[in-house]
């Protein structure tokens, strides 16, 4: 394009110069041509790369399988026995390992006698109770939500020593509130206020030496 | 009568645990009462309401419901089992798990043929009563909240449950879900959380009530499955709702403490439209309220402040008498505190450990002595496994503990307490036949073991310095099989008497080791027991406060005993609400009798006559008063000391000293927990 404006510019009272039909029609199919085979060179460019990953997941696919011929024993064992015992409760413990990793490490070991394993649904786990011991017991949950609902957030509940102690104010003999009156109640507390105190005289030097 | 030193014992931390089900058995008048510590008691409401049985928990129970079917009692908990009890040998039968998580409600059919469990997972599963076990039957469908509460219609056709925010209507033989009640949650912050259902009634006409955690009382018709009518009955929670056998009183216990009755009754008088009407409110107890029980004639509460009330009914009862006042029980009516009389020590049973201590001395004289030594703990024997201890003693001469558990029977003996910096202790192995016992008992020169056991039988076993050998039982000639609550050997070693479930007391003849003889049967409950010294009589304390001595050797009544029963007691003694758990002899007045009941110190003098129903009962203080010479002619044979309060045990020790172990209220009350806070006029 830079040509013609340059001819253009050079004379503007002379003739446009003839170009043959066919020079310009091949340079229109050359510009054609390359602009397809570019595009067919990205395709192909792209279609390397996708290949070569695909290479690269099989690869890593095939370190973390085992040999074929375990996987073909597992495929056949698997359509004997679809169907689970009905009884099994919805608290089955299950656990996040995939369920045929499991299998496999009981086939390797071979500690275990020949079992027919039984396949899961999908919604269930199987997991060790020995492992739980972070997790909280029904029974922890259970007693959980009592206490929340009796004694947690949004429940308005006072101390005993108040209670106690308005009782004895409005009792038939009057006296001081409980934690004044009984020497006992409150006593760690009451021995760690003493000894703040003490520390704070001692630190703001209150009391001259 | 005599001065005594007296040991004023607070250091026994005793905490009862709360109530947390109760349920009313109306064929053989008992109550059942379970604790937050899974131990179940039975109380027999005509015998003023003594505590006949009582088996103890385990570690981690978490007791939720109570059911009677028939003449058997079954619970359910958290732990997710059922779990029936063997009431005649006082422990658990068996616990079967329900699969469904843990439990939160139980209830048996009017026709006693089934069982209704509600489960955390939303399941209402219904069990089979048979002969021997129960057997699950079948599950009504599964809901997506936990079931809190069910009540059976009494036709047994249908069930309601109270779940979280609803209650579901069940068809018993479909299983499918008729009706869906829905409970509102409130106004202001309850309008955030769920609203729980915690009680459900059923009533016969078809009327469904219902106690949630708003603080509402609703009346709901099973027909259309619409409200009827609401009672706002307190701003905290109402936790537990109990009807009367004939469906004309409805008693509600909230978490403030207050108990409110309803009652079906017509506005006006004389017209027919009946309406259920709130009537009373009492007020008493403290903290929540964990269950209450419709009695005809009364209402028995309880529930985190672990004292159980009756409260009679006032216009259900005949006649005024100590019966139908109102009644606070706070401790149990057992033992908890044994002494080894000849050298100072205390036993003091905890259900999951024991404590050892050694009493103080003091010097001084006067009305409250300088201690010298103060009082010191031994030993802190922790129970291995779960389960609670049921009974303990500790011998004479302190050398022998013993406790049991529902399980085993475990026996320790500490050498050289002597030198109480230096304690050498030693389990000894106890022979296979002693394996669990509901009492025991040292004899007095501590060479024997006593153990009841199974079949109200006494195994005898021998202590020695090598350990413990079996060496018989003593089994009654013929009578029930009901489990033995008290045992009394004699200071001689000749004579054991055993009192069990069934108000019948055996005498044993140690010698022959055979049985003696058996006291007639009593229409109450033996309290306390104990064999004199000299003249080898028992002494009976019976629940009904009265009191009878039988002579052993000559297989009868004593005359003063008969005079007791002709003459009659006083007014005063009669009313007294606690039973008599002690009674001691005195070695150097023969003729004294010491008893004991929480709120007194009796000595009855059997030489002096007995007071009728004229003369004043509580004297003490004007015999003070009185001269010399007309001491004499003013006294009588009971003499009550009122010093001490809430006392758990008395003992006289061998060097003449009396020990008192007093749990105050104050410090019982001031563990417990937390109470709702109530706003009170002029605080």
């Amino acid at each position: 394009m830079s040509e013609l404006t340059l001819q253009f510019e050079s004379s503007d009272d002379e003739l446009p110069e003839e170009v043959a039909f066919d020079a310009s029609k091949s340079v229109a199919l050359k510009s054609v041509k390359d602009a397809l085979d570019a595009a067919k060179r990205e395709k192909n460019l792209l279609k390397e790369k996708r290949r070569k990953k695909q290479q690269l997941f099989q690869e890593q696919k095939k370190r973390k399988l085992l040999p074929q011929e375990l996987l073909e024993e597992f495929d056949t064992k698997p359509q004997k026995q679809t169907d689970l015992s009905a009884n099994k409760g919805i608290y089955k413990k299950v656990s996040t390992k995939p369920s045929h990793n499991n299998k496999v490490k009981e086939q390797e070991t071979g500690t275990m006698p020949k079992k027919t394993p039984k396949s899961l649904p999908v919604s269930y786990r199987v997991m060790r109770i020995k492992d739980e011991s972070a997790a909280k017991t029904l029974q922890q949950r259970a007693t959980d939500f009592v206490q929340s609902r009796l004694y947690g957030p949004g429940t308005k509940r006072t101390t005993n020593a108040e209670l106690l102690s308005l009782k004895k104010k409005r009792g038939a003999s009057q006296g001081a509130a409980v934690e004044f009156a009984n020497k006992k109640l409150g006593a760690c507390k009451k021995a760690r206020i003493k000894r703040s105190n003490k520390r704070f005289i001692r630190q703001q030097k209150l009391i001259p030496f | 009568m005599g001065e005594f030193k007296v040991h004023r014992v607070r250091f026994f931390d005793y905490m009862p645990s709360g109530i947390r089900a109760l349920a009313f058995n109306r064929d053989i008048e008992r109550i059942a009462v379970a604790r937050m510590d899974g131990s179940v008691e039975v109380f027999h409401c005509s015998d003023r309401f003594f505590q006949e049985k009582i088996i103890p928990g385990r570690e981690q129970c978490g007791i939720e419901g109570l059911s009677w079917v028939g003449e058997r009692l079954f619970s359910a908990g958290l732990n997710g089992g059922i779990t029936e009890y063997d009431l005649t040998n006082q422990k658990v039968k068996y616990t079967i798990d329900a699969y469904g998580g843990p439990i939160w409600t139980i209830a048996g059919n009017q026709q006693g043929t089934h069982l209704a469990v509600g489960c955390e997972d939303g399941t209402v599963k219904l069990f089979e009563v048979n002969e021997d076990k129960i057997q699950f039957e079948r599950n009504l469908d599964r809901q997506k909240s936990r079931i809190i509460s069910l009540s059976w219609h009494p036709s047994g056709s249908k069930i309601a449950a109270g779940m979280m925010d609803m209650i579901q209507i069940f068809n018993v033989e479909t299983g499918h879900s008729v009706h869906r009640l829905l409970a509102d949650r409130g106004v202001g912050t309850s309008r955030s959380k769920e609203c729980v259902v915690w009680s459900v009634v059923y009533l016969s006409d078809g009327t469904i009530i219902s106690g949630d955690s708003v603080g509402m009382v609703k009346l709901w018709d099973d027909q259309t499955g619409t409200l009827i009518k609401s009672h706002n009955v307190t701003k905290c929670d109402v936790l537990a709702l109990s009807v009367s056998q004939n469906e004309d009183s409805l008693v509600a216990g909230t978490s403030e403490g207050t108990v409110v009755q309803f009652q079906f009754i017509s506005m006006v008088l004389g017209k027919d439209d009946k309406e259920w009407v709130r009537t009373r409110t009492f007020k008493n107890h403290t903290h929540d309220i964990r269950a209450v029980a419709e009695i005809t004639t009364a209402v028995v509460s309880g529930g985190m402040d672990a004292q159980l009330v009756v409260r009679p009914l006032l216009d259900k009862v005949e006649v005024r008498s100590a019966a139908s006042a109102l009644r606070k029980i706070h401790f149990p009516h057992r033992r908890l505190v044994s002494c080894a009389r000849k050298s100072g020590l205390m036993l003091f049973q905890y259900p999951g450990h024991l404590e050892l201590w050694r009493l103080g001395e003091s010097e001084g004289k006067g009305s409250s002595l300088f201690v010298k030594r103060n009082p010191e703990k031994l030993l802190h024997l922790k129970v291995k496994g779960e389960d609670h201890i049921r009974c303990s003693a500790v011998s004479p001469c302190g050398e022998w503990i013993v406790y049991s558990t529902a399980s085993k029977l475990r026996e320790n003996t500490l050498h050289g307490l002597k030198h109480f910096l230096f304690l050498f202790f030693q389990i000894s192995k106890l022979p296979m036949v002693l394996s669990s016992a509901n009492q025991l008992c040292f004899s007095s020169d501590s060479s024997h073991l006593f153990s009841a056991s199974a079949q109200s039988s006494v195994h005898i076993a021998s202590l020695s310095q090598s350990g413990c050998k079996f060496v018989g039982t003593l089994k009654p000639k013929s009578g029930s099989h009901q489990a033995i609550h008290l045992l009394a050997a004699s200071e001689d070693g000749k004579w054991l008497a055993s009192a069990n479930s069934d108000h019948e007391v055996h005498i044993y003849n140690l010698q022959t080791r055979k049985a003696h003889c058996t006291v007639p049967v009593y229409s109450s409950a033996v309290t306390a027991m104990g064999i004199h010294p000299t003249t080898n009589c028992l002494f009976m304390m019976y629940a009904d406060q009265q009191m009878c001595e039988y002579s052993i050797e000559q297989k009868q009544y004593t005359d003063w005993s008969r005079t007791v029963q002709r003459k009659g007691l006083h007014r005063f003694w009669m009313e007294r609400d606690t039973p008599c758990l002690n009674v001691m002899f005195n070695p150097q007045n023969p003729s004294h009798v010491i008893l004991h009941d929480t709120y007194m110190l009796c000595i009855i003098d059997q030489s002096l006559p007995l007071p009728d129903d004229k003369t004043q009962f509580y004297n003490q203080l004007t015999l003070k008063s009185l001269p010399e010479e007309q001491r004499k002619s003013h006294s009588h044979a009971f003499k009550v000391c009122k010093t001490f309060k809430d006392i758990l045990c008395v003992e006289l020790m061998s060097d003449q000293s009396l020990v008192v172990v007093e749990r105050p209220l104050e410090d019982v009350a001031s563990q417990l927990p937390a109470p709702i806070k109530q706003k009170k006029f002029a605080t």
